[in-house]
């Protein structure tokens, strides 16, 4: 499914929030989306995977079995679900993380060093953010300011700090994937 | 109201509370755990009770306590939970207590996997449990659906003081997809077949029991058969989508029926006349809907299940009779249908009938 | 002081239990209970399987009649639905301490406000005399007929010592039915169990040792002394737990 948005990483990394957050402002700006979960059974350093499909429609089906988008977060999420990106889709990936060769050639590759400027950010954790940065200004599949909405809700309860360093995330992500094109 | 993204999960356990549930005791197990975590915070602020029972077969006993009150009440598990629960789920139906029950399906048998499958149709369709007992079984293909399925269940059980089943697959009760929520419903007076509750005005003494002595018993039975030809009759329920000039006609509930959707949207692109019939109901089986078709032009039933061996086979051949071959394609374990793989198998199912 | 016997009036006449049988002193024990603090009208009664189950013949009084075992997660369901209704759960041996052990001890643990009546005759009567979880050393029963032999069958399951491990409870008592003095002191205790729980006080829990003429092979009045003899020293009666008297 061309539309299908596959996101991947290893469990801690934010792989599922980012999806959540991702399909919560498609929703929220008038869309239809769906977020999709699967989990291996450790509760931690497994690898996460999960699929937004977000469309002007209602959405028929969340078994997309690939995707127009994925998202890599490290070597882990590549190697697992490389095979999913579809012909012609857009690899999107943390190039900080992700050091293995990248071997096909029938796609669009994009690396990002999320981790290491999250971390000129202030903090590793952010590094989702980062790439949903990249992501927005590629796709514009929503804009910075859905996004950031989105962003506000779930950091509703944090420090002043965080819900900054959240933001300068986001923004630094989008000026990155700029730079990339 | 407006739309919310929500998590199956979630969203069932929500508009169980707005559907009057005052009473959830369940225990955890993937994939829906969500379920009493949810309402362990919920139920607590409409003046409900959450407990989390030491067993699955703890937590349906409580259930039945609870419903003894009089009080709407309900309890979640998976295939394996469900298993255990089969000893309360046939003193629910002997007893004549209403109940709602919901399995989330994941791979099996044994221990089987934590990820989706539909491996269950036979055991909440034939064999909850000992004695010859049939719950509603109904199958959410959506989680709006599930959520309207829910929002009414209570009633449903109260209608005939016999539980009923929601059932559907992991993927549904991890997926987040929009939802709209029904408001809370008033609660009920408590009946006046639930014990106690006991007011100054004298009254009868009541029972809740499932030991009415054999020849009472006997009655009790056939009145349940009657009750279950008047659902086969007045409740099964289904949706047909664009079956009318349908030659090919897939059988799907629940996440299958909606790849099957998917494919039948591709595969009408490309000029192949598919169709769905999706069972809402499990139990009654929507026998009119398969034996309804028009035969000179459906050439061929598809099966598709996230089920090895296919569970609902059988239940659809007594229907199609031979009138037209039933094909089957199948996913189990946790490996689940794929939008892309399922157009394409049945597009070569299809291709293959036709050689 | 002038001397009654009274009927409870929660007990319909004629009772299916064999003769000799202590259920039906410990049901009108209870009903007495009942009587006295002025709450038969307001009772729900849970009865369990085995010949316990014949109190729904025997009582009148709301009633549930549930699986084998299951008593006190049945209980637990309606007394958190209707905290304020007085109620409480009647099992033998065989459905406490071995089917139910995992329901008993998890609702123990809980606190849950209601109480159990625990009639603990050594066998599984209306099954036929199985060996039970309570079975003496050396008592001969259908599935141990050399006597049970605690290298494969282990030792007899003591309720009232596993349950005062846990914190919760507020009265756990074990009684027995053999004599007048015995019976007079049961139903005491079962009286107090009922104050307890009509005080808001936590889970209380009174095991009344019985017996089982049909099954034992004995005359009613040999069991008395068998109790006396066997039972009693395998089963040592007292109070093992009441927070009142800081026990």
């Amino acid at each position: 499914m061309k539309n299908a948005i596959i996101f991947t990483g290893s469990g801690g990394q934010g792989v599922m929030s980012m999806g959540i957050m991702l399909a919560q402002s498609a929703v929220e700006s008038g869309r239809h989306a769906v977020y999709l979960p699967s989990y291996g059974a450790e509760q931690r350093g497994g690898s996460a995977k999960c699929i937004v499909i977000i469309d002007k429609d209602e959405i028929v089906s969340p078994m997309a079995g690939s995707g127009g988008v994925l998202v890599a977060m490290n070597n882990m999420g590549y190697e697992k679900f490389i095979n999913e990106l579809e012909p012609g889709g857009v690899l999107l990936y943390d190039s900080t993380l992700l050091t293995m060769p990248i071997e096909r050639d029938d796609i669009t590759k994009i690396g990002i060093p999320a981790d290491a400027l999250a971390l000129e950010v202030g903090s590793s954790k952010v590094a989702n953010v980062i790439i949903i940065g990249a992501l927005i200004a590629l796709t514009g599949i929503v804009t910075q300011e859905e996004f950031q909405h989105s962003l506000d809700k779930k950091f509703a309860s944090k420090s002043d700090a965080v819900r900054a360093m959240n933001a300068e995330a986001l923004k630094r992500g989008m000026a990155a994937a700029s730079q990339s094109k | 109201m407006a739309k919310v993204l929500m998590k199956g999960n979630e969203a069932v356990a929500e508009a169980a509370v707005r559907g009057g549930c005052r009473f959830f005791a369940g225990y955890p197990i993937t994939p829906q755990s969500e379920i009493p975590e949810y309402l362990s915070g919920r139920l607590p602020e409409v003046g409900g009770v959450f407990v989390q029972g030491e067993s699955e077969v703890a937590s349906i006993n409580m259930v039945y306590g609870a419903a003894s009150s009089g009080v709407r009440a309900m309890t979640g598990s998976s295939g394996l939970g469900i298993s255990l629960k089969a000893e309360g789920m046939s003193y629910l139906a002997g007893s004549h207590l209403p109940a709602v029950i919901v399995s989330v399906t994941r791979g099996g048998p044994g221990l089987g996997s934590i990820q989706p499958a539909q491996q269950d149709y036979l055991q909440v369709t034939k064999a909850l449990g000992h004695g010859g007992f049939k719950y509603i079984v109904e199958a959410p293909h959506t989680v709006q659906e599930a959520v309207d399925l829910v929002y009414d269940a209570f009633e449903l059980a109260e209608r005939d003081r016999n539980p009923v089943f929601v059932v559907y697959d992991g993927c549904l009760g991890s997926v987040m997809e929009e939802v709209e929520l029904p408001p809370m419903k008033e609660l009920p007076e408590r009946p006046d077949w639930a014990v106690g509750n006991f007011t100054d005005a004298p009254r009868a003494r009541r029972m809740v029991s499932s030991i009415p002595g054999e020849v009472m018993l006997e009655k009790q039975n056939i009145a349940s058969e009657k009750m279950y030809q008047r659902w086969a009759e007045e409740d099964a329920r289904w949706e047909e989508f664009v079956v009318d000039d349908a030659e090919y006609v897939c059988f799907a509930y629940g996440m299958s029926a909606r790849v099957c959707k998917y494919a039948i949207n591709e595969l009408r692109k490309e000029g192949i006349k598919l169709g769905l019939i999706r069972p809402i109901t499990l139990y009654p089986f929507p026998k009119k809907a398969l034996d309804n078709l028009d035969y000179n032009r459906v050439k061929a039933i598809i099966d598709v299940e996230m089920a090895i061996p296919c569970q609902m086979e059988d239940d659809i051949a007594l229907q199609v009779m031979g009138r037209a071959p039933i094909l089957k394609y199948a996913h189990s374990g946790g490996v689940t249908l794929k939008n892309e793989e399922t157009t394409a198998a049945i597009r070569a199912l299809i291709g293959g009938l036709n050689k | 002081m002038s001397r009654e016997i009274l009927r409870p009036t929660c007990l319909k006449p004629g009772n299916k239990y064999c003769p000799g049988c202590m259920h039906s002193m410990s049901a009108k024990l209870i009903g007495q209970c009942l009587d006295e603090l002025g709450i038969t009208d307001k009772t729900i009664a849970v009865v369990a399987v085995g010949c316990s189950t014949m109190n729904l013949r025997q009582l009148d009084l709301d009633m549930v009649s549930c699986a084998h075992g299951r008593a006190p997660a049945v209980a637990t369901g309606l007394k958190r639905t209707q905290p304020d209704t007085f109620m409480f759960v009647y099992q033998g041996d065989g459905d406490l301490a071995s089917i139910g052990l995992a329901e008993i001890m998890c609702a123990a643990n809980r606190g849950e406000h209601f109480t159990v009546i625990f009639a603990n005759n050594s066998t599984y009567g209306m099954t036929g005399g199985q060996m039970a979880p309570t079975t003496l050393i050396g008592q001969k029963s259908t599935t141990s007929p050399r006597g049970r032999n605690a290298a494969v069958d282990g030792y007899p399951t003591h309720m009232c010592e596993i349950l005062n491990t846990l914190q919760a409870p507020s009265y756990i008592v074990r009684c027995a039915l053999n004599n007048p003095a015995n019976i007079r002191k049961a139903k005491e205790c079962i009286k107090k169990a009922f104050e307890y729980q009509l005080d808001g006080k936590a889970f209380s829990f009174v095991e009344l040792l019985t017996n089982c003429p049909t099954n034992w092979g004995m005359a009613p009045l040999d069991t008395l002394k068998f109790m006396e003899e066997n039972t009693i020293p395998a089963f040592p009666l007292g109070v093992f737990r009441d927070v009142e008297e800081g026990v």
